[in-house]
C-alpha cells in the first residue's frame, strides 16, 4: 500500500467522523472477508467503495448499520460503539440511517404508497394522513415519480424500484445514506439519474453518503473519496484523481477494466473455442 | 469419522438453540403485539390468510376422517351386533386425536408452506434486512401477527374439522348403512364427555404454535435462490409433520395424567 493511503486511514480514524470501523475483521467460517479494516467516514461527504465484485464491499457496508456484526473489531456511529448493542437498542440507531439495497427490497405485499411510510408507520402515531400523504409526494417527487403512489413493486421497472426504494430510505430524514450497488443491471442513462438523484439528497439534504459499487463513471461523479478493498483490505483511499494516478497494479486494472496477464494466461491454457468438445449432433441417437 | 460425527451434533446442538432463541423472541413478540394497537391490523390480515381461508379445506378433512371411520369399523361391530355403538366410536375417535392431528397435518401442508416460502423469498431478497434496516424488529413485525394467527385460530379450526367428522360419520352411519338415528345419537352422547372434546381444542394452541414457530424459523434461516427456498419448504412440512406427531403423544400422557388425579374429583363439581 502507498503511504499515502496508509496516512489517509489512520488520519481518517482519529479524525471526528460520523461513522467507524476500528480493526474490523469479518470471517464466514474459515473465509476471511474483511481484514482489519479501520476507517472514518467524515460527515456530509460521499465516500464510494469499489472493487471487484466478492470483495466484501456489501459486507462492509452492512456492518456500517450493524445488519452483520463483526467477528472481531468495533464499529462507531457519533462517537458510539454500537456493534455491541442490542437489537432494541440498534433499532433506535437506526432509525438515523437509510439504506438502498442492491435490489431494492421492496415489500412486493405493498404498494409505493405503503412502502414509503413504513418506517413512519413503525415510529410515529399516524393522526393527520393528509400530512402523511402530502410527505409521500414530496419523497416522491424528489426520486422523480410523483403520481406512483398506487402503483405495486411487480408493476414498476428496475430503475423505478430503486428510485423507489430510495425514497422510502429517505423517508425518515436520515443522516446517513448507504447505497449497495445503485446503478447495477440499469441502462447509462438510468445509471445517471440516480448519480444524479444521490448528489441531489447529499446537497439538499445534507446527508453523509456511503456507495458500494463497481462502476467507476458513477464512482468518479459522485465520490468526495474513494476506498478500493482487495482481498478484505483497503489497497488505496483518496480523492478521484489520486485513485486515477495510484500506482498499484490492481488499482489500475480494475479502474481501467482490462483483464490480468494471468487471467488471460488461465484462458488461454484452456484452449481455442473450435477446439472445445461439442455434443455430436446426433447425440439423441 | 469421529470429526465429522462431533462436528455435525455441535451443529445439531447450535442449530436447536438457534431455534429455541426464536421460539422465545417469537412468543415475547407475540405478547407484545397485544399491547399495540398499530399492529393489529396485521394480526387481522394473518387471521384471514391462515385461519378463514383454510377454513373450507379444513371442513373436507374432517368429513371425510368421519366417513372413513364409519365405513372401516362398521363390519366389525356389526359382527358383534354392536353397530349402534359406531357413533361413540367415530366421534371419540374424531374430536379427540384424528379430528385435531388431521386438521393440523393440513395446516402444516397449506399454511406452514406458504409462511416458510414467503418469509424466505424476503429473506434472499433482502426483505428482512431491509425491515431490521428502518429501525423494526422483524420479528415482532412479520412472525408475530403469524404465530398468534395460528395459535389463536387452530383451536377454532379444529372444531369444524370435529363438527364435520361428526355429520361425516353420522351421514355414513345412519343415512348410508341404516342405524338407527337415536340409538346412535344416545350412545355417542353416553361415551364422548365435554372432556374428549377440551382435549382436542387445547391440543389446538400447541399444534398452531408449533407449526408458525418452524415455518416462519425455516423461512429466516433459508439458504439463497429457489432451491433454498424449496429446501426450507420441505424440511418446514416435515419438521411440522414430526412435531405435531410427537406433540399429540406428549399431550396425551399429560392430560391422561390430569384426567386420572382429578377425575376422582368430579362428583364434587358435576
Amino acid at each position: 500500500m502507498k503511504k499515502s493511503d496508509e496516512n489517509n486511514q489512520t488520519a481518517a480514524v482519529s479524525s471526528n467522523g460520523v461513522l467507524s470501523v476500528k480493526g474490523l475483521t469479518k470471517r464466514f467460517g474459515s473465509n476471511v472477508v474483511l481484514d482489519n479494516i479501520s476507517l472514518t467516514i467524515e460527515k456530509g461527504k460521499t465516500t464510494v467503495v469499489i472493487g471487484p465484485s466478492g470483495c466484501g464491499k456489501t459486507v462492509l457496508i452492512k456492518h456500517f448499520i450493524v445488519l452483520l456484526r463483526p467477528s472481531s473489531g468495533e464499529v462507531y456511529f457519533k462517537n458510539q460503539r454500537i456493534d455491541n448493542l442490542s437489537e432494541n437498542e440498534l433499532n433506535k440507531i437506526r432509525t438515523h440511517y437509510g439504506f438502498l439495497f442492491q435490489g431494492g427490497a421492496l415489500f412486493d405485499s405493498l404498494s409505493v404508497f405503503d412502502n414509503i411510510i413504513f418506517p413512519i408507520r413503525q415510529h410515529y402515531k399516524i393522526t393527520d394522513w393528509g400530512l402523511v400523504e402530502e410527505l409521500v409526494k414530496a419523497k416522491l417527487a424528489m426520486v422523480g415519480l410523483d403520481g406512483f403512489q398506487n402503483y405495486y413493486p411487480a408493476n414498476l421497472s428496475g430503475g423505478q424500484r430503486k428510485r423507489v426504494a430510495l425514497a422510502r430510505a429517505i423517508a425518515l430524514n436520515p443522516e446517513v445514506i448507504l447505497y449497495d450497488e445503485p446503478t447495477t443491471g440499469l441502462d447509462p442513462i438510468r445509471a445517471d439519474v440516480i448519480n444524479e438523484l444521490v448528489l441531489k439528497l447529499q446537497k439538499e439534504l445534507g446527508v453523509t453518503t456511503i456507495v458500494v459499487t463497481h462502476d467507476m463513471t458513477s464512482a468518479y461523479k459522485i465520490a468526495d473519496r474513494i476506498i478500493m478493498l482487495h482481498n478484505g483490505k483497503i489497497i488505496a483511499d483518496g480523492d478521484a484523481e489520486h485513485i486515477r494516478n495510484h500506482p498499484h497494479p490492481v488499482v489500475q486494472q480494475f479502474i481501467t477494466g482490462q483483464v490480468s496477464e494471468d487471467d488471460l494466461a488461465v484462458l488461454r491454457m484452456s484452449g481455442t473455442i473450435s477446439q472445445a468438445q461439442f455434443l455430436p449432433r446426433d447425440f439423441e441417437k | 469419522m469421529i470429526e465429522l460425527v462431533g462436528a455435525k451434533t455441535v451443529r445439531g446442538v447450535g442449530n436447536i438453540g438457534q431455534f429455541a432463541r426464536f421460539v422465545l423472541q417469537a412468543f415475547t413478540a407475540s405478547l407484545r403485539s397485544f399491547a399495540r394497537s398499530q399492529t393489529y391490523p396485521l394480526i387481522w390480515t394473518q387471521m384471514l390468510l391462515i385461519g378463514v381461508r383454510s377454513v373450507p379445506v379444513i371442513m373436507v378433512t374432517g368429513a371425510f376422517v368421519g366417513m372413513t371411520l364409519a365405513v372401516q369399523a362398521y363390519d366389525q361391530l356389526a359382527g358383534m351386533g354392536l353397530e349402534e355403538h359406531l357413533g361413540v366410536l367415530i366421534n371419540i375417535s374424531v374430536v379427540k386425536e384424528l379430528g385435531p392431528v388431521l386438521a393440523a397435518v393440513m395446516l402444516a401442508g397449506r399454511v406452514g408452506g406458504a409462511l416458510t416460502a414467503e418469509l424466505g423469498t424476503m429473506n434472499v431478497t433482502e426483505q428482512i434486512d431491509a425491515v431490521k434496516s428502518m429501525g423494526t424488529d422483524p420479528v415482532f413485525y412479520l412472525v408475530a401477527p403469524r404465530v398468534l394467527a395460528c395459535l389463536l385460530l387452530t383451536p377454532f379450526l379444529i372444531i369444524y374439522a370435529d363438527l364435520l367428522g361428526i355429520l361425516g360419520g353420522y351421514f355414513v352411519s345412519v343415512i348410508q348403512l341404516g342405524i338407527n338415528n337415536r340409538a346412535y345419537w344416545t350412545f355417542s352422547a353416553a361415551g364422548v364427555e365435554l372432556w374428549d372434546v377440551a382435549v382436542g381444542v387445547v391440543k389446538g394452541f400447541f399444534f398452531g404454535g408449533a407449526i408458525a414457530a418452524i415455518s416462519c424459523y425455516k423461512g429466516f434461516t433459508c439458504k439463497e435462490g429457489a432451491h433454498g427456498v424449496g429446501q426450507a419448504c420441505t424440511e418446514a412440512f416435515v419438521a411440522s409433520f414430526i412435531s405435531i406427531l410427537a406433540l399429540d403423544f406428549a399431550l396425551a400422557v399429560i392430560f391422561k395424567a390430569i384426567y386420572n388425579t382429578f377425575w376422582p374429583f368430579k362428583s364434587l363439581v358435576g
